[in-house]
């Protein structure tokens, strides 16, 4: 097996005073395809934070034994202002570091990368529309080819499936696995039942974070593990198989 | 009409109509990051803690738009750390800030011995006394303003856009924002001269939304804000003359009337539009 990607060991931390995440540790192999669970408040963003270096640790260390990887990230939907005037193209765009420092716009060879990665994602028509104009599906995949432009290594992904269709979040689905092939995945949600049949690893995290390495969750093996998220079966019609269960 | 020409010949308007338009176009520029990033109460925060400044510069005898610039600077600063720590409610921050200004500003005038004249002027505006020294002062400050944001365009609507990304894309965030505080602060405090520390917010808000009317992409809004901007203040300031009214007060009304216009304009277009896809 090859090196890891990123090693997070021991780590604390959380905002202010306040301790969200205690003692985690976690390691991302490059292909891994890791669905990161929990309750809401449990520290799933506060550990992408971690990963991606903006947020300070109380204890612990990060670390990057092949180098500090390209990491893509597609934050909360519903963190972002919608009626911001920044067009589909721009968005994308903001995604490409700068070539140069001094005068930081655009190249025509970085135009050009924008506008196959917009084509690639079917948006090209929209290229010119202002983001508060996109459906919800259109806005998550804008906001994937932003994460995606700058063909990362680790693609960190915070609840992609709201605000969207069932019909866009199969599309999704088939998009990451395709991705999957050439980088290491990072996908978070609080629905364990839709993300857990595509994963190949699952990681709880509340607080404290417990690894499972497949993709098999049990009722059981989510009480032992504290982690109180519901699990929904897949058929034809999705649907809640099992009670809430108590933390 | 000759009259119109005729009042060109007087030195005093020609600045006048120079410092309208300077203005405006600086008021386009800062007013679309403002307006985008939703932060016009805070700019009308700023605005009025400048009066603070104000008052202080008359009281100790300085000249009261360097008292203003102080104030305003500190307070927009203050008010980006504030927001940035996010440990205070920043309305509430910026709410104190506000009246905390204009009180330190009507008691330090109240205990200034004798009469001060140009008190009303900084209220409302006074803009057919804007000297020489005044306009190149706006027009150095409008060029570097103009420089910035060519310069680092990207990086200023990035980081107003989605600072967390901007940080993770390696943007230095807080200089932009601090330095973005600092502009919108000088800006708003040089533009009192035209309109009024009551009025001032109008220019740097309503040509923009008139802009956003036709479009939403940032790039696009400053220059249509700029053209209504400066259509608007012209108008203002012909009528002003004209008629003998303030000319703060003419500017603005004269933005909005423009807005309204358009926005008549537009939602009839629309309307007609919806008419024409039922047909087809």
């Amino acid at each position: 097996m090859s090196k890891p990607l990123a090693i997070l060991e021991n780590v604390t931390t959380g905002y202010f005073s306040e301790v969200v995440l205690k003692n985690i540790d976690l390691e991302i192999f490059p292909n891994d395809f890791i669905g990161v669970i929990g309750p809401n408040g449990g520290g799933k963003t506060t550990m992408i934070k971690v990963l991606l270096g903006i947020l300070p640790l109380f204890k612990g260390k990060v670390t990057f034994p092949q180098g500090k990887p390209n990491m893509g990230y597609l934050p909360q939907i519903s963190q972002i202002d919608k009626s911001f005037p920044i067009t589909v193209r721009d968005l994308v765009g903001s995604g490409l570091k700068t070539e140069r420092s001094w005068f930081p716009h655009l190249t025509a060879k970085q135009k050009k990368q924008v506008n196959q990665m917009l084509d690639e994602a079917g948006l090209i028509s929209l290229a010119s529309k202002p983001i508060g104009e996109l459906s919800g599906g259109q806005t998550q995949k804008a906001f994937l080819c932003r994460a995606l432009i700058n063909h990362p290594q680790l693609l960190i992904l915070d609840e992609p499936n709201t605000f969207v269709d069932k019909g866009f979040e199969q599309e999704l689905y088939r998009w990451l696995k395709e991705l999957n092939k050439e980088m290491a995945i990072l996908l978070v949600s609080h629905d364990i039942g839709t993300i857990s049949p595509m994963v190949k690893t699952i990681a709880c995290v509340n607080g404290t974070l417990h690894y499972h390495p497949s993709n098999q969750l049990t009722e059981d093996l989510l009480k032992v593990y504290n982690c109180p998220v519901d699990i929904i079966a897949h058929g034809p019609v999705p649907h809640r198989v099992l009670k809430d269960h108590e933390i | 009409m000759s009259e119109v020409f005729s009042i060109l010949e007087y030195a005093f308007f020609r600045n006048a109509l120079a410092a309208a338009l300077l203005t405006s176009l600086l008021a386009a520029m800062v007013g679309t990051y403002i307006v985008s990033r939703k932060i016009v109460f805070i700019s009308g925060g700023i605005t009025h803690a400048s009066f603070g400044g104000i008052g202080m510069a008359y009281f100790f005898g300085l000249n009261p738009l360097l008292g203003a610039a102080v104030f305003a600077v500190l307070s927009a600063t203050g008010i980006e750390w504030i927001s940035q720590k996010g440990k205070v409610r920043e309305d509430s921050a910026i709410a104190i800030l506000w009246s905390l200004g204009m009180a330190l500003g009507i008691i330090f005038v109240f205990m200034t011995p004798g009469y001060t004249p140009n008190l009303m002027s900084f209220l409302f505006g006074s803009i057919l006394s804007v000297g020489k020294a005044e306009l190149y002062l706006l027009l150095v400050f409008f060029a570097l303003t103009l420089a910035f944001f060519i310069v680092f365009f990207r990086p200023v609507v990035y980081t107003a856009f989605d600072p967390e990304f901007a940080r993770i894309m390696g943007i230095p965030v807080a200089f932009f924002r601090y330095t973005m505080s600092v502009i919108i602060a000088l800006s708003i405090v040089i533009s009192i001269r035209t309109v009024g520390i009551i009025l001032v917010l109008s220019l740097f808000t309503i040509p923009q939304i008139t802009a956003m009317l036709f479009t939403r992409d940032f790039a696009k809004i400053m220059p249509l804000a700029a053209l209504w901007g400066a259509l608007g203040s012209l108008a203002g300031l012909f009528f002003s003359y004209f008629f003998n009214i303030p000319s703060g007060a003419a500017i603005i009304f004269f933005l909005t009337l423009q807005f309204l216009i358009l926005k008549g304009f537009v939602l009839a277009r629309d309307f007609f539009r919806r008419d024409e896809k039922v047909i087809a």
